[in-house]
């Protein structure tokens, strides 16, 4: 296979996303946490936009909706829509500075997350109010940190 | 293709029969996984509860003796005044009551989507709990089964702002709805019509209509009545009795007789 340089190590990352997703919160304060799925998904399409795409962005939100219980499919539109716009302009991020592609990932998460409230809208279930931008401006915050950790992994076990 | 399916799986196979296999088998997944992650945390406060002293163990001891022995004092009247009811029913010939059954249970997760009020509970099938079954804190209901996998269950708040329940003003015997509103500490009851009886401190329990709710379970606390001049509805909203965010314990309320309710 040509693709076979450590594939475990996408995976491996993209499943950690799903568990942190699990680590109970108090109900109040859910809307904080940074939505790490989606981070680490574009951090992947940013670095490996042969390897990890549409599919990968499609399975992870079932798995998200697995998870939170929601309609199957609800989270992955967003996310499929943020993955092929990061897929056509991967180049041009990859040369923004830090604070540069933190705003872009902010606007992409907010591209997703509108998707996805806006189909929650369509079939009747309780979308977020305006105070779930919080968790999306903390979500870009994370993106730095979360970039370093992953770009260092991802020299480590050498994945292409 | 993919957006495709996704739309078709919303819109149109939401209710699939093999997606909510799938979706059942989640819950269990979810529950275990997150057995696993809160192990240490767990195992922590066993330790530490584990180095209570002695004194302080027989302190507890006692306290709660002390509430069981009031609580069964309760219990006789309740048993008198049950069979009281019942013989009541009998001379009025109407419809027998429904025996109750409960599952403790422990909320073992919960929904980690900001919108909505989802907990996971670690009961499922196997024991006995099925969608639509009520849930109850210590103080009052606390909710309803959505999804029940095999070993463990789904419930959503009643404060969730998809939910709403069929309610009644314990002094004055007013019915109306409840819905939940989105936060933890509000319910809104609305379309009350601005002459209705119903004051701020109002207990509201289930009144039973709709068959999902057994009658008679302390829901909320009315806290805030606006009845603005001109308008044809009152703005009523109620604290939920029993605090949602706190506490991992919970029953899950099983009537032997549903069916019966429910037609």
């Amino acid at each position: 296979m040509a693709h076979s340089e450590a594939s475990w190590a996408i995976y491996f990352s993209l499943a950690c996303g799903l568990i942190v997703m699990l680590v109970p919160l108090p109900v109040e304060s859910r809307l904080l946490r940074p939505d790490f799925v989606a981070l680490i998904l574009f951090y992947w399409v940013l670095a490996l936009p042969h390897r990890v795409g549409v599919t990968t962005a499609f399975f992870l939100g079932v798995g998200q909706d697995l998870i939170e219980g929601s309609p199957l499919g609800l989270s992955s539109i967003g996310l499929m829509v943020a993955t092929v716009v990061l897929l056509s302009n991967y180049q041009r991020i990859r040369q923004f500075d830090a604070a540069q592609q933190s705003l872009m990932i902010l606007v992409l998460m907010i591209l997703s997350s509108g998707i996805e409230q806006w189909l929650r809208d369509g079939i009747n279930v309780p979308a977020a109010s305006w105070t779930g931008l919080i968790g999306l401006v903390v979500s870009a915050l994370c993106w730095l940190p979360i970039r370093q950790v992953l770009r260092y992994f991802r020299r480590y076990y050498e994945v292409t | 293709m993919l957006a495709l399916l996704c739309l078709l799986a919303l819109f149109l196979y939401r209710d699939h029969p093999r997606l909510t296999a799938l979706q059942k088998g989640a819950v269990d997944v979810v529950a275990f996984a997150t057995g696993i992650i809160l192990a240490p945390a767990d195992a922590w406060a066993r330790t530490l509860s584990a180095m209570d002293s002695n004194s302080e163990l027989r302190e507890e001891l006692l306290r709660l003796e002390q509430e069981n022995r009031v609580l069964k004092g309760r219990t006789q009247r309740l048993a008198a005044l049950l069979t009281e009811n019942a013989r009541y029913r009998a001379l009025l010939n109407s419809a027998r009551d429904i025996e109750e059954q409960l599952i403790a249970a422990k909320i073992s997760a919960i929904s980690p989507d900001p919108a909505r009020h989802i907990v996971v509970i670690d009961k499922g099938v196997q024991d006995g709990v099925r969608e639509g079954q009520p849930v109850l804190g210590e103080e009052g209901l606390m909710g309803q089964i959505i999804l029940s996998g095999d070993f463990s269950s789904r419930a959503v708040l009643i404060t969730d702002s998809a939910h709403a329940l069929p309610i009644q003003v314990n002094r004055s015997g007013l019915r109306a709805i409840a819905e939940g509103s989105g936060a933890l500490d509000r319910l809104l009851i609305r379309h009350l019509p601005i002459s209705a009886d119903i004051r701020v401190g109002d207990l509201l329990v289930t009144s039973g209509l709709g068959g999902r709710f057994p009658s008679g379970y302390p829901v909320a606390r009315v806290t805030e009545v606006i009845k603005p001049g001109g308008a044809a509805f009152a703005m009523v909203t109620a604290i939920p009795t029993s605090a949602l965010d706190h506490g991992r314990f919970v029953l899950v309320l099983q009537s032997t007789a549903q069916s019966e309710g429910e037609s």
